[in-house]
């Protein structure tokens, strides 16, 4: 087990030094910017080759982590480079704004979402939301999607505080936190599907 | 061996919640304290006006800086103290080095709000270095828990369990660097160029508790 570990290991740092030696090389601000994506990457494979309940609870952390920085140091490049007018209006494309096939893919994406619940479950329909907002453009108001996924939060973690404190009842929230994590990372996940178009005065 | 398992102290308090570990030392508390005392003066300090003087002239002018910019170095300067605080008393390595990103990401944010284009620069690439340390420093204490199978800094007191390799050491404290001490704080230095003095502090003292921290956990195991 350990020479697979260490072999592992080997081959991820390896990747890591190949990602430095092209951030090294790379003098343009905003593709170091994504190199650097690229480098995070490793660091969650070496969590990963821990190949335990533990890594997978440390993946978590790590990640949101490294996208809060990317996200930060994103929104620093835009105010840096002056970049104020952004126009998204989703894809351009005629065949996929009239056509049926965004629609259908998307509820079953959302269907299947919600049938796998949890982190995955709300990955996998928030993907269909984005999909579906991309396609055909969107004129809603954001700020309801933002109360929502307050409000799932406030639930997820109330779910945690009936786990510690009134064991007894750990069905209940164990549904609780499921649906809440699942409302949570769908609302999220179609949030940064959609806010780019946004222009906030 | 026995000499390094009191290195900051027994400790007075243990708080076990789960996996979730907090305990006070000596050491530690002192630390601690000292993060409390500024996040607490951040909150009630009033900001400082930067003024520009123009050598051989007797002219100046004071730099406007606008409400909302303020309030938003306010939290970030308030959110860094809770991190510094958090980093302080845990005890689990992996926290630790969450604590440590975090401090990374709200020095930068407490510059960035500034309208000034040397300042975002700065901020930008220490940011892009903050990054990049983020790789060396979740790696250390990924192996951290792959050599010796804990993440808890009590079970590494207590010496039980195997010692841990040094490259796991090198790597922890080469990520707390990176986040902003020592050799990197050169772009730092361009960031202090923000004006707003009890904010700005708070970027170097949360670095400095950080540092004294990572000296305690490098040593423990």
């Amino acid at each position: 087990m350990w020479g697979q570990y260490n072999v592992g290991l080997l081959v991820v740092l390896i990747s890591g030094v190949i990602g430095f030696l092209a951030l090294a090389i790379e003098t343009d601000d905003l593709h170091r910017l994504l190199l650097l994506d690229l480098v995070e990457i490793t660091t969650l494979g070496v969590i990963a080759l821990l190949g335990t309940d533990l890594a997978e609870a440390l993946v978590l952390p790590g990640l949101t982590v490294g996208i809060a920085e990317l996200l930060a140091l994103s929104q620093i490049y835009i105010t840096k480079e002056g970049l104020k007018e952004r126009p998204v209006t989703g894809l351009n494309i005629e065949v996929i704004q009239k056509a049926d096939a965004p629609m259908i893919i998307s509820v079953f994406l959302v269907v299947y979402g919600l049938l796998l619940s949890g982190f995955t479950g709300g990955g996998v329909a928030g993907l269909g939301l984005v999909f579906y907002f991309m396609s055909r453009g969107y004129k809603e108001d954001l700020n309801m999607l933002e109360m929502a996924s307050g409000i799932s939060w406030a639930i997820w973690i109330f779910a945690f505080f009936v786990f510690m404190f009134l064991p007894q009842y750990w069905f209940i929230a164990l549904m609780g936190a499921a649906v809440g994590i699942v409302l949570k990372v769908t609302v999220k996940m179609s949030l940064v599907g959609t806010m780019w178009g946004e222009h906030r005065d | 061996m026995s000499t390094v398992t009191s290195i900051g102290g027994i400790p007075y308090y243990i708080l076990e919640f789960g996996d979730e570990l907090v305990y006070f030392t000596p050491y530690t508390i002192t630390l601690f304290l000292l993060a409390l005392t500024f996040t607490i003066l951040v909150i009630i300090s009033r900001p400082e006006q930067q003024v520009d003087v123009a050598f051989g002239g007797d002219a100046y002018r004071t730099k406007e800086i606008s409400l909302s910019e303020m309030r938003f170095r306010r939290f970030m300067a308030i959110a860094c103290g809770l991190a510094s605080m958090g980093a302080m008393v845990t005890g689990d390595i992996f926290n630790f080095t969450l604590f440590t990103a975090m401090v990374g990401i709200t020095n930068v944010g407490i510059v960035a709000a500034v309208k000034s284009p040397h300042v975002q620069d700065a901020a930008y690439q220490y940011g892009l270095v903050a990054l990049a340390a983020t790789v060396p420093l979740f790696a250390g204490a990924a192996v951290y828990a792959a050599a010796t199978g804990s993440l808890s800094m009590i079970e590494l007191m207590k010496g039980t369990v195997p010692a841990v390799p040094l490259i796991a050491k090198a790597m922890l404290v080469i990520g707390v660097i990176g986040e902003g001490m020592a050799p990197f704080y050169a772009a730092k230095a361009e960031m202090f160029r923000a004006p707003g003095a009890p904010y700005v502090i708070m970027c170097s003292l949360s670095s400095l508790l950080i540092f004294l921290r990572v000296v305690e956990v490098v040593m423990l195991g």
